[in-house]
């Protein structure tokens, strides 16, 4: 045992002493908040849209859905009465850039609730909602002028709407938000799957370098290469608890000061879809447990494909088919916080291969039985077994080996051989 | 023999199709130096590789310290120099031999203390908190040995240590193998430079493709395989020496390098009638010697040429012999 604690002091010391360790760690949360706030940041601040309204409508419609666009502030529209041509030469503006697209308006808005809108860009989601909702309330309004209702009963008939969710926990109803849990749920799936994929290739790289420097030999005559994989694994899954304790207590610490540091509603402005989630000591228990439960099991692979490769480029390939498996976990992500209940969500959390990600994305979403935690925890345990054990396997003879890469059905006999 | 501390017993290993290793015994008595001698690929590596548990020998065992269990349980006993070396290049020297002994069952704070003072015996004190990538090969190279001593085993097996060696280093390494014996250690090692060993071994093994050819004391293997030799120096005239050296009742082999002669003794032939038959053939002398034969003849003559065909067919597996 004192073997084994060697061997994970030198995976901890040597890592946390690295300059990319504290790198992580101080930046980390910056990185992770980029990687989650720019895309938001870049479809918003996309622009004000300059959009041509080409009306084609008999009465004053089309002028007022101009000042109505106006009030949007996301598109700045220009009148431009239909015509022949018109249409021709707007998409040759769109086409030199110096338009963003135009709108075509006729009669048939207010009639049948008909309009186009051609565009360089019609997957702008914000522009379009904008159009789409000015389009609608213009259209509404004129429509209920036109059945004699009264013009200031119309005006006084548009109410904003804001919807305020609040999820159920338990039988308990928390203050917590549907924003709230999809970014709870967003935060946990990105930093799970950084952090297994990062540490997971920590541990492949570990091997690889014990086994291109020949060391392993030495190593393997004073430990057994099962002491050897463990240690690494529990070495390198320090290293990230103790990443994650770095993080957790400087949100923590960030947190608590914020007013100070940023004015008292900065936390406001941050964003609406994106808001601080409380996390429960239950939430970190369920994250700490699926991240340690998924870097055990996908290191464990990634110490075997270290040990099957004779050089960084080999490694690189033969690291895709595990690679893969975690991308898709990860990109399941989106299907379950659409339905958290769903059938494909329960199989996704259930399957030990795709639950590291799977099952905290569907307890952050809300109201998860502990059962279900448990049984997919169970499950995870014991594939982590039988997975580690095959990999332990397959470590013990790639490590002393060298030259080609071993074939499917090589490795298949290296785990039957006793 | 009791007092043996390492017995390999019939040891065969296969690779693909091809014996590296074929039914091979040794025995190394305590407190010897013990030379593994063969061409490149004959299979010193792979047997010491058995010896060392790194590969398990597919019929045939390894006993040591004259008892069961394998290498591995010996760690703290076994210093191991492995033919291909290696470190960790971004460890600082300190930590890799701190590591590399504790990995072998000595405490962290002994293995810390060993370290320093092995480093400032090899004059690389200054080097301790620098990384192993920063020093030169040479500096490397005495690390390595750093760390198969440090922990003070009884058996030392070295696998090719003077391969890429500056003469300095190989005489440091040389020092401290003759060293490791004063103290009543074992050392074996592998080598196919012939010189190094005459000069270390006290008993030895020849091996050529996986099997054994001659083993035993140095002095034994010079008089039951070395014949009796003869040196000659010419002193100008050469007279009619070449109908002496082709006697064959007189001279069994000769190689002939014009000034001198290298003669092997024909059965039962005496050395005076020889030096009779020269003087008398109207050559003039300036040596006449009684030689045994250097370990490099004997090996040269028992491998023969074509024994380092059998490198190399190996795939699959650890590909050193």
């Amino acid at each position: 045992m004192r073997k084994v604690l060697a061997v994970i002091r030198r995976e901890f010391v040597e890592r946390v002493r690295t300059r990319m360790f504290w790198v992580m760690a101080l930046l980390g949360p910056v990185f992770f908040g980029a990687l989650i706030f720019l895309p938001i940041l870049m479809s918003r601040a996309s622009g004000v849209k300059k959009v041509a309204v080409v009306d084609g409508t008999t009465d004053s419609t089309g002028a007022q859905v101009v000042t109505a666009l106006v009030a949007t502030r996301a598109v700045f529209p220009t009148r431009v009465p239909a015509g022949s041509g018109v249409v021709d030469s707007l998409t040759r503006e769109v086409g030199a850039k110096r338009l963003d697209g135009f709108l075509i308006l006729t009669d048939a808005l207010v009639d049948s609730g008909k309009a186009e809108y051609r565009a360089s860009n019609v997957s702008a989601f914000a522009t379009n909602a904008a159009i789409e909702g000015t389009l609608s309330l213009v259209a509404n309004a004129v429509r209920l002028e036109r059945a004699g209702v009264n013009p200031r009963v119309v005006a006084a008939s548009h109410i904003r709407i804001d919807m305020d969710t609040k999820k159920i926990s338990g039988t308990r109803t928390t203050g917590e938000n549907a924003a709230q849990s999809f970014s709870l749920a967003y935060f946990m799936a990105i930093i799970l799957y950084m952090s297994i994929l990062l540490y997971g290739v920590n541990v492949m790289s570990s091997v690889l370098e014990e086994k291109t420097t020949r060391i392993v030999e030495v190593l393997i005559s004073s430990l057994r290469p099962f002491q050897l994989m463990l240690g690494k694994l529990l070495g390198v899954g320090a290293v990230s608890l103790f990443q994650f304790l770095i993080w957790g207590v400087s949100a923590r610490a960030l947190i608590s000061q914020r007013a100070k540091l940023f004015g008292p509603d900065s936390m406001q402005d941050a964003g609406q879809v994106f808001q601080m989630p409380s996390v429960s000591l239950e939430t970190a228990f369920v994250f700490i447990a699926y991240f340690l439960g998924g870097f055990l099991l996908y290191s464990s692979m990634y110490a075997a494909v270290g040990a099957i490769s004779s050089s960084e480029q080999e490694a690189r390939q033969a690291q895709q088919p595990v690679n893969f498996m975690l991308i898709i976990s990860f990109m399941a992500m989106f299907a379950i916080l659409n339905d958290p209940g769903s059938q494909l969500a329960v199989t996704l959390s259930l399957i030990p291969f795709s639950a590291p990600i799977a099952m905290p994305v569907r307890w952050a979403a809300g109201n998860l039985p502990w059962q279900e935690v448990a049984l997919s925890l169970g499950i995870l345990a014991v594939t982590i077994i039988g997975v580690t054990w095959v990999a332990a396997r397959i470590y013990r003879v790639g490590i002393l080996m060298t030259g080609k890469r071993p074939s499917m059905k090589e490795m298949i006999r290296w785990v039957r051989a006793g | 023999m009791t007092d043996s501390i390492l017995v390999v017993d019939r040891v065969t290993k296969r690779f693909a199709g091809h014996t590296a290793v074929d039914e091979l015994s040794l025995e190394v008595p305590a407190g010897v130096i013990y030379g593994l001698l063969g061409p490149n690929g004959a299979g010193k590596t792979t047997t010491i590789r058995m010896i060392m548990n790194i590969l398990l020998p597919d019929s045939g065992s390894v006993r040591l310290f004259g008892g069961g269990g394998t290498a591995r349980e010996y760690a703290g006993r076994i210093g191991f120099l492995p033919e291909e070396r290696g470190l960790y290049p971004k460890m600082r020297v300190l930590d890799v031999l701190t590591f590399l002994a504790e990995v072998k069952g000595l405490d962290r704070r002994v293995a810390r203390a060993k370290s320093s003072d092995w480093l400032n015996r090899l004059g690389l004190e200054d080097w301790a908190l620098h990384k192993v990538r920063d020093l030169s090969k040479g500096m490397q190279q005495k690390v390595q040995f750093i760390a198969t001593m440090l922990h003070e085993p009884d058996l030392v097996l070295l696998d090719e240590p003077f391969g890429g060696l500056d003469p300095v280093n190989a005489d440091m390494l040389l020092e401290t193998v003759l060293d490791l014996k004063r103290r009543g250690k074992t050392i074996l090692f592998s080598t196919h430079i012939m010189e190094q060993a005459e000069k270390l071994c006290d008993q030895l093994c020849i091996i050529a493709r996986g099997k054994k050819l001659v083993d035993g004391s140095l002095a034994h293997v010079k008089e039951t395989h070395g014949g009796r030799h003869v040196t000659v120096s010419f002193d100008g005239a050469q007279g009619n020496s070449a109908a002496v050296f082709a006697d064959r009742r007189l001279v069994a082999k000769v190689q002939d390098f014009g000034p001198y002669a290298e003669l092997e003794l024909a059965q039962g032939a005496d050395a005076q009638e020889i030096l009779r038959a020269l003087v008398g053939s109207g050559a003039r002398l300036s040596r006449f010697e009684l030689t045994a034969p250097s370990l490099h003849k004997i090996f040269v003559d028992l491998v023969g040429p074509d024994a380092v065909t059998a490198v190399a067919h190996e795939k699959g597996a650890p590909a050193h012999a």
